[in-house]
Parts: structure tokens; C-alpha cells; sequence
């Protein structure tokens, strides 16, 4: 093989390379989307044909990640600010649409009786509670808000440890070294059997809703199966599966 | 600006290198003298969180110390202590994690000691203990120096297991460098930044200061 040869399959490797990516469509999700990603990727696998890769984390992160340059095509937050925050700065092609709205949940896995909640958390067999950071984690905002409006935010303060996001939150919780914990309902069908938890859900009305906002990213531009992506979270189909998972469609 | 994340990293620093001076020293000691298989595998045990990510350390612990089963039940039942979310739980991983840059050091540097000191002691009738402590201690003070900056270094760029088992508490968990992480995600560059430069000034010192003495020291590489 002469080197003119060589170099040409190289670069025709490395432009089909460059085209076999452009397929796959890289998600950006909030980690309360932890599990119903994954099943949301195989439904949609299935329709289309169409591979997404999920990188989870909290939405405060992604967002620090798209703002310097990360090649995600589709961002689904746990909120409506960050992606507009996106939008403002002109990382999103469109405004977000909310897709989804979140359901919070005070979990634990003992068998502790959330019938008082409130004053159980006051109580001194309640050590520690968990909750994410409510800076970058609008489930944690969102908890916070409910302790505060409940007026017992001080009092268990010293009880709180933070998780860096809803995941982390879920191990603490799982794993048992918090007593409970403020989370996301789809933690429960997530664990399914695996773990036995106890879970009373907090009254909608008791915090500001979580409306999950949904953007396609600038990055997507080339990329028609992400536009597909997008589409499909907006589809019956997709909030069929939200909804198994304890989302609320609004 | 919030300092209190650059004291508390401070803090456990200090504290970690107190207690690994207390430890390591007899371990290094146990260690210098001899081979036994015995002594090969603790050896390498002690040598592993250099290269194991914190991450898993920080794993293991979190299972360890759950308040829920097993040793964490019994520490928090019998003690009332609880090792995760914890100033303690910080201290005892980073005695754990910094453990390698005190022991290797000094077990070289006690290695490298010419066995007539040892032997002359004893033919004096000092005891093992006496031996260690006014004989051999005494000659291995630049390595013990090295050492003993380094875990201190060491522990202040800790973040793996902190991250896992610290909880992000004000005041209790959030060290400077999960203040760090913080800020980037809130995108507050500035205050990333201020911590930063603060965590990069101390540990620069550090090691220059570790260079610098050892230069003036005829022996005591940085082994």
C-alpha cells in the first residue's frame, strides 16, 4: 500500500467515524431522570432505530457543561430556569417546553410512619435527612421550600446532609445511612423489589410545581435524529412512561 | 467570601497528620525491620489508596458505617458515633487515604539507617522502645519532615471520598475542594477561583518548602 492510500482510508475512516456519531444522539438528564431514561432509550430504539446515549447528572451540572462547550444535543433539566438560562445565552435553538412535572416524595427505608412528617423530622430518632443541593438541584430547592413553608427548616437544619444530586440523595436514602430522605417518586418504581422503601407523597400543593423543561441544544444542528428525540419526549408514547414513573402530565 | 471551607480543610489536615504521625511511625518502624510475608501484603495494603480511586474508598466506607447494619450500627449503638456526614468520618478516611505518604517515606529512610546505630543502643542497654525514639527518630528528621508536609498536602486536595461520604454539611463536611466543585457548578467562576488560588498558594508553599529543605539536607531524597 502506497502512504497516498494509507492516509485516504484514514481520513475516509475518520469522516465515517465522525457520520456514525452524528446518528447517535447524546442526552443530557437531569438525575431525577435516572431510570426512566433508560427505559424512554429502548422505547424509543425500538421505534426508530435511533441510539441515545444518556449522561445523567444533576441539572445545575449538565447546564456548567453545555455553557463551556459540551456536545450534548438534547437537554432534559428537573426544571424550567436552567434551560432558559441556556436559551437566554444561545445555546438552545427554541424556548424549553415543559415536558414532564415532577412528584416529590418523603422516602426512607425503615418503616418509620410518615402520617406527621413534620413532626417526626423534629423528633430525636430522626439523625439525618437527606436532600440535594438546592443550589443545583431543583428537587432539593424544592424540598427546602416545603420545609420552610412547614417553618421547621431551622429547627432540622443540623439534621440535613446534602447530596451533589437526586442520585445521590437515592443512595443515601437506599443504602440507609440517612433516616429519609426528600426525592423523586420515580425512585420507588426504580427500586422496584430490590429494596423495600416506605414513601408518603408530599401534596402538590405544598410546593411550587417542578416543571421539567425540555431543549434542543445548538450541538444538534446537524443532527436530524436528535430533532427525532425531542419529538418523541413530547409523544403520547413517552409520557405514557413518565407517568408509570410517578411524573404528573400537565 | 465563605473561608470556612479553606479552616475546615485546614483543620482535617492537621488533624490527620497528628494522628498519622501517632500511627505510621511504629508501623514504619515494624515495616523497616525485616521481610515476612506478613509484612509484604500489610505493606501492601497500606500502599494502596495511591492508587485505588477515592472513589472506591469512599464506596467502601459508605457501606461500612451505615447506621443501618453491621459495624456502623454497632459504632452509632455503642458510641453513639457516626462515621458518614461526620468531621470524625472525614478524619478517619483521610487517615486512610493519606496513609502511604507518611508510612513509605519513613520506612525507607529508617531502612537506609546504618544497623550499627540500632546495635551500638542495645549494647548500651537501651531498650527497643528507647532505641526508636532517641536513636533512630532523631537521625531520620529531614525524611520525617517530608513526610509529615506531605500527608499534610495530600489531604488538603482529598475530594473522592469526601464527596461520597461528607454530605456537603457548612461548617461539618464541605472542605475547600467540595467547595470548589460547588461553585463550578453553580457557575460562580469567582468563587471557584478564590478557593483555588487559596488551595494552589498553601500546597505550592508546601512543596517548594518540602524542595527547599531538602536540598540543604546532605541525604533524604524524596523517598
Amino acid at each position: 500500500m502506497n502512504k497516498k492510500r494509507v492516509l485516504f482510508l484514514m481520513l475516509a475512516g475518520v469522516l465515517l467515524h465522525g457520520v456514525a456519531l452524528a446518528q447517535n444522539v447524546r442526552v443530557a438528564a437531569a438525575a431525577n431522570l435516572q431510570s426512566v431514561i433508560t427505559v424512554l432509550q429502548k422505547d424509543f430504539k425500538q421505534k426508530t432505530g435511533i441510539v441515545i446515549e444518556p449522561i445523567v447528572g444533576s441539572s445545575g451540572k449538565l447546564v456548567a457543561q453545555i455553557s463551556n462547550g459540551a456536545p450534548f444535543d438534547v437537554f432534559l433539566s428537573a426544571d424550567m430556569s436552567f434551560p432558559e438560562t441556556l436559551f437566554k445565552n444561545g445555546f438552545a435553538e427554541k424556548k424549553p417546553v415543559v415536558y414532564a412535572a415532577g412528584s416529590l416524595i418523603i422516602c426512607s427505608s425503615q418503616n418509620i410512619g410518615f402520617i406527621n412528617w413534620e413532626r417526626l423530622l423534629l423528633s430525636a430518632r430522626i439523625k439525618k435527612i437527606a436532600l440535594a443541593n438546592p443550589a443545583i438541584a431543583p428537587y432539593g430547592k424544592a424540598a427546602t421550600e416545603l420545609l420552610q413553608q412547614k417553618g421547621i427548616l431551622d429547627d432540622v437544619q443540623s439534621k440535613i446532609v446534602y447530596g451533589e444530586s437526586i442520585s445521590q440523595v437515592n443512595t443515601y436514602i437506599t443504602t440507609g445511612v440517612v433516616d429519609l430522605g426528600f426525592t423523586t417518586q420515580s425512585l420507588i418504581k426504580e427500586t422496584g423489589s430490590k429494596t423495600k422503601l416506605y414513601y408518603q407523597v408530599i401534596d402538590p400543593k405544598q410546593y411550587e410545581p417542578i416543571l421539567q423543561g425540555l431543549v434542543l441544544l445548538k450541538h444538534a444542528a446537524n443532527n436530524p435524529n436528535a430533532e427525532k428525540f425531542y419529538q418523541y419526549i413530547l409523544s403520547p408514547a413517552a409520557k405514557k412512561i413518565f407517568t408509570a414513573y410517578g411524573y404528573r402530565m400537565l | 467570601m465563605d473561608l470556612s471551607p479553606i479552616w475546615l480543610t485546614l483543620k482535617l489536615a492537621g488533624i490527620t497528620t497528628l494522628i498519622l504521625l501517632f500511627v505510621g511511625l511504629p508501623f514504619a518502624w515494624w515495616l523497616s525491620r525485616g521481610r515476612s510475608f506478613l509484612k509484604i501484603i500489610i505493606e501492601a495494603i497500606i500502599t494502596m489508596p495511591l492508587v485505588l480511586p477515592p472513589s472506591v474508598l469512599g464506596f467502601y466506607l459508605l457501606l461500612a458505617f451505615s447506621p443501618q447494619h453491621g459495624l456502623g450500627k454497632w459504632l452509632q449503638g455503642v458510641f453513639n458515633v457516626q462515621f458518614v456526614f461526620s468531621f470524625q468520618g472525614l478524619v478517619l478516611a483521610s487517615v486512610i487515604y493519606s496513609i502511604p505518604f507518611m508510612v513509605g517515606p519513613v520506612k525507607s529512610a529508617l531502612q537506609q539507617l546504618p544497623s550499627a546505630l540500632a546495635e551500638a543502643s542495645y549494647t548500651l542497654g537501651k531498650t527497643e522502645w528507647q532505641t526508636f525514639r532517641y536513636v533512630l527518630l532523631p537521625n531520620i528528621k529531614p525524611s520525617l519532615l517530608t513526610a509529615a508536609v506531605l500527608t499534610f498536602a495530600h489531604t488538603l486536595g482529598e475530594f473522592g471520598v469526601v464527596l461520597m461520604i461528607g454530605g456537603n454539611i457548612p461548617g461539618v463536611t464541605r472542605v475547600a475542594s467540595i467547595a470548589v466543585y460547588d461553585a463550578v457548578e453553580q457557575r460562580d467562576y469567582d468563587m471557584a477561583n478564590n478557593y483555588s488560588l487559596i488551595l494552589f498558594a498553601i500546597t505550592f508553599v508546601l512543596v517548594i518548602a518540602v524542595f527547599v529543605f531538602n536540598k540543604y539536607q546532605a541525604k533524604s531524597p524524596l523517598a
